[in-house]
Formats: C-alpha cells, structure tokens, sequence
C-alpha cells in the first residue's frame, strides 16, 4: 500500500491513535497527565484546522494586502511577546513591535525585490511567519540583555557619561554584547543546519515529493532570511534602546 | 568671604518616588575652592553631588554654574567641564592607558604621564592592567581619567572611603593642588576632619535639607566645629 505524499483525513485521523498510545502509557504510569495530553492534542487540531481555514479563505480572496495584513498582524503580536521579556524597559511594547517590523520588513522587502520569492500570498505568509518569529526571537533577547545591562552596569554607564561621551558611547559596550547575545541561536542554527538539524522548510518540501537537492535551495534562501532577520531586528532594538534608556540631558532613566 | 562663585542652587527640590531626597536647598558653592558637602547618610550630599553635572535633574529649582542655568549648556561639554569621581572605582578598560583615553582619545602618553603623577602614580602604571590594581590605586585612576579630560570644577563622592591611608592622602593632596590651581572641588564625605582640613567651605545637610553653610570652623554640626 502506498500512502499519498500528504496525509488525507482518514490518516489523520488514524494518527490519533498516536495520541491515544500516549495518553494511556500515561495513565498506566500514574502521571495524571492523560487529560492534559489529550486536551493538548484536541487543541492542537482546532487551532491547526482554524488557521488552514483562515489561510485558505487569505489566499483565495485576500490577495497581496491580506497577506499583509495578516503579516502586520503577526508583527503587532510579536511585539508585544517580545515586549513582556523586556520588561521595565521604558517603552518596551513601541520598540520590541518596531524592531520586529524593522526585520520583517527589510528582510521581505529585499527576497522580493531581488525576485528571490514570489510576491504571492501563498508564499508571503508562510515565509513572513517565519521571519517575523525569527525577528522577535532576536528582539526578546537583545531588549532583555540591554535593560539587565543597563541595571547592572548604571556605575559603569554614568561614569562614561560624567567624562562627556554620549549617551550612545557611554551604552555602546553593552549594546555590542546584546546584540552579539541575540544572534547567537541564529548562527548557531545556521552552523549545524543539515547536519543536526534537518529543519521544517526543507523537511516540508521532500515530504512533498521534492527532490532534496532542490529543497536544499530553499532552505539555503531560509537560513539566510533568517539570519538577516535576526541581525535588523537586534540592531534595531539596540539603536532603539539608546534613546529610551537616556533622556534629552543624557541620563540613564531608572528602570524598574 | 566668597569671592567668585562657582556653582549656585536655587530652591532646589528632588523626589524619587514617594522619597523627598532635597527640599528647597538654596546655596552656593564657590569657584576655586573645595567644599565639603557633609551630613548623616540619607541627607541627599550624593544626590546634590549628581545634580552638578546633571546626572540628576531637580524636579523643581534650578541648577546655575557662573551664573547659567545648567540646562543652558551642551551636557556633554558641562560633564567635560565638571568631572566626577564616584564612591567606588568603577574601571571601564583593559590597562591604564586606555583607562586615561576614555574621556580623552587624544591623550598623548607624555600627558599621560603627567596626569599619573597629580595623583601619585608613577608612568610605570601606564601599561598595568586594570584588574590588577589595588582598591586605592583603582580610584587614583579614576581620578586621574577625571583629570586627564581637563576639568574646572570635580566633584567628589567620598572618593576615600573605602581605601587605606596611603591612597587616601594621595587623593586628598590631589585635591588640594586642583584647588590651588585654581579648579572648584566638591566634595561628599563621611570622614569629616578630613574633609573638612581640605574644605574652605562646607555645607551640612540633614534629611534633604541645608541646615549649615560656610567656613568649617564656624559651623555647629557635630564635629566641624573648630
């Protein structure tokens, strides 16, 4: 018997059974975790069929500014995710929902510009939900490690400040660590990939029947969309920072 | 009895939260000349410190140097201009050298030497490292960085309490050929006599107040009365 490259819902549903398997090694274990597992899985299928749905009904009728839209919408919440690791930074939610656009958008604007993707709403969303996640990864770190910077190193800061530097000078030591902190899983991602990871886009396509040396081509475009996502929104968080870590007469704002 | 003035505080108030740091003080601090800002900890001596070169803003009042409001200023050539030296050394470079060109880039090493030598520290330090200093030796650096970008006026948040008498003396000498050269120091102490044998004039704080002000030996807060 061979099985369709994609799953129909007949095999979905048998893989439920998968779930099944689990819940009650569970309950033979005792772990009590039978219902949240199943909870989990039902979860898992109602948003899954939720969003197909509502990509669907996107490409059929949205067309290029619902892929957009969609794409912003995307921006907004990961902003806001970003935001709530960088707490007590002032402005936190303006400048983690900037610097994710800042990414996003230089990142798509460039794979498209060049012709490197197609500027079809099939194409843009996937490819933007996965810039947009790489984005607020990279922003989440850099705005958490500036603002503990920035609390930690305050004698260090100030003592730059009282010789006449800027406050960008005085800040540009911990800057370079945040963003060099917030690149890390990127490159790193980008170091093993294939060789420890075989990663989702790649995946995706052979699974789809697509020889793998033509899946490589687009995860190689992937890599590189990610590491440039990462690398603007980082910078963009950081350059952010400066101005709402310092006021107009150049002092460190408390941070609380 | 003041003959120029350097800095003056005009009703000037400080509120951190719930916390009144400075109520209303009024003063002057006068050009060429160290004065002491003295009191119980908790007083507000840091605080009005950090409002000469505006690392704090008054809430209310204002802050004049030679008679201009300090906001009138570029802040990064008022900080140029008016040094700090903080309570504890905070180093921001690998070796000494590079430690003296923060504030200064241009600092040639002949400079260098010389600025080395206002706080008793021989060229040999130029090349140490700076995680290899001694508590007292790390503040003389700092002090010397402070100095080495040119300043008129330093102000001094109780530079010597935390190191031994050696490195005490050295910075309180330092502090008196500044003022001879004609620069105004301010400075915070807790180590009063001290203070005070260096200050020609002295204001004495009390719960964010200016109880006292003028020359130490005139003064009843207890003990700087001569």
């Amino acid at each position: 018997m061979t099985a369709p490259a994609v799953p129909g819902w007949p095999g979905v549903a048998a893989s439920a059974a998968l779930v099944a398997v689990a819940a009650l090694a569970a309950a033979r274990a005792r772990l009590a975790m039978s219902r949240e597992l199943v909870v989990a899985a039902v979860r898992a299928a109602v948003q899954l069929v939720a969003v197909g749905a509502v990509l669907a009904a996107l490409f059929a009728h949205g067309g290029l500014p619902g892929a957009a839209g969609w794409i912003a919408v995307m921006v907004v919440v990961a902003g806001q995710v970003a935001a709530r690791r960088a707490r007590g930074l002032p402005r936190a939610r303006g400048v983690a929902t900037l610097a994710v656009a800042a990414g996003t958008a230089g990142t798509l604007a460039t794979l498209t510009s060049l012709a490197v993707i197609d500027l079809r709403p099939h194409v843009l969303v996937p490819v933007g939900g996965m810039v947009v996640s790489t984005a607020m990864q990279a922003t989440a770190l850099t705005l958490a490690r500036l603002r503990d910077e920035a609390a930690a190193c305050r004698p260090a800061i100030e003592a730059r400040l009282s010789l006449g530097l800027s406050a960008r000078a005085a800040f540009a030591p911990h800057t370079g660590r945040a963003v060099r902190t917030a690149l890390i899983p990127s490159v790193d991602a980008t170091k093993v990939v294939g060789l420890i990871s075989l990663p989702g886009a790649m995946t995706g396509l052979i699974l789809a029947g697509v020889d793998p040396v033509t899946a490589i081509r687009y995860q190689i475009v992937v890599m590189y969309m990610l590491l440039a996502a990462a690398a603007l929104a980082a910078f963009t968080a950081a350059r952010l920072a400066d101005a709402v870590l310092f006021d107009d007469a150049e002092r460190l704002r408390d941070l609380r | 009895m003041i003959a120029v003035v350097g800095f003056v505080l005009d009703q000037v108030s400080v509120r951190k939260g719930a916390v009144q740091i400075l109520s209303e003080v009024s003063a002057q601090i006068p050009a060429a000349m160290c004065t002491a800002v003295v009191g119980p900890s908790g007083a507000g001596k840091s605080t009005l410190l950090r409002l000469l070169n505006r690392l704090e803003e008054p809430d209310t009042g204002r802050v004049l140097l030679d008679g201009t409001p300090l906001p009138a200023y570029d802040v990064r050539a008022l900080r140029r201009r008016v040094g700090l030296v903080a309570q504890r050394p905070t180093l921001l470079t690998e070796d000494v050298a590079a430690e003296l060109r923060v504030g200064r880039p241009d600092l040639v090493r002949h400079r260098a030497v010389e600025v080395l030598a206002r706080v008793g520290l021989d060229e040999s330090f130029l090349d140490r490292a700076t995680s290899g200093l001694s508590g007292g030796e790390a503040q003389r650096v700092c002090l010397a960085r402070a100095l080495a970008v040119d300043p008129q006026a330093l102000l001094l948040d109780e530079p010597t309490s935390a190191l031994d008498g050696v490195s005490a003396r050295a910075i309180n000498r330092t502090i008196t050929d500044f003022v001879a050269d004609g620069g105004t120091a301010v400075l915070v102490s807790h180590h009063l006599d001290q203070a005070l044998r260096i200050s020609g004039f002295a204001l004495v704080l009390r719960a964010g107040r200016l109880v006292e002000c003028g020359e130490p030996g005139s003064l009843d807060y207890p003990g700087t009365a001569a």
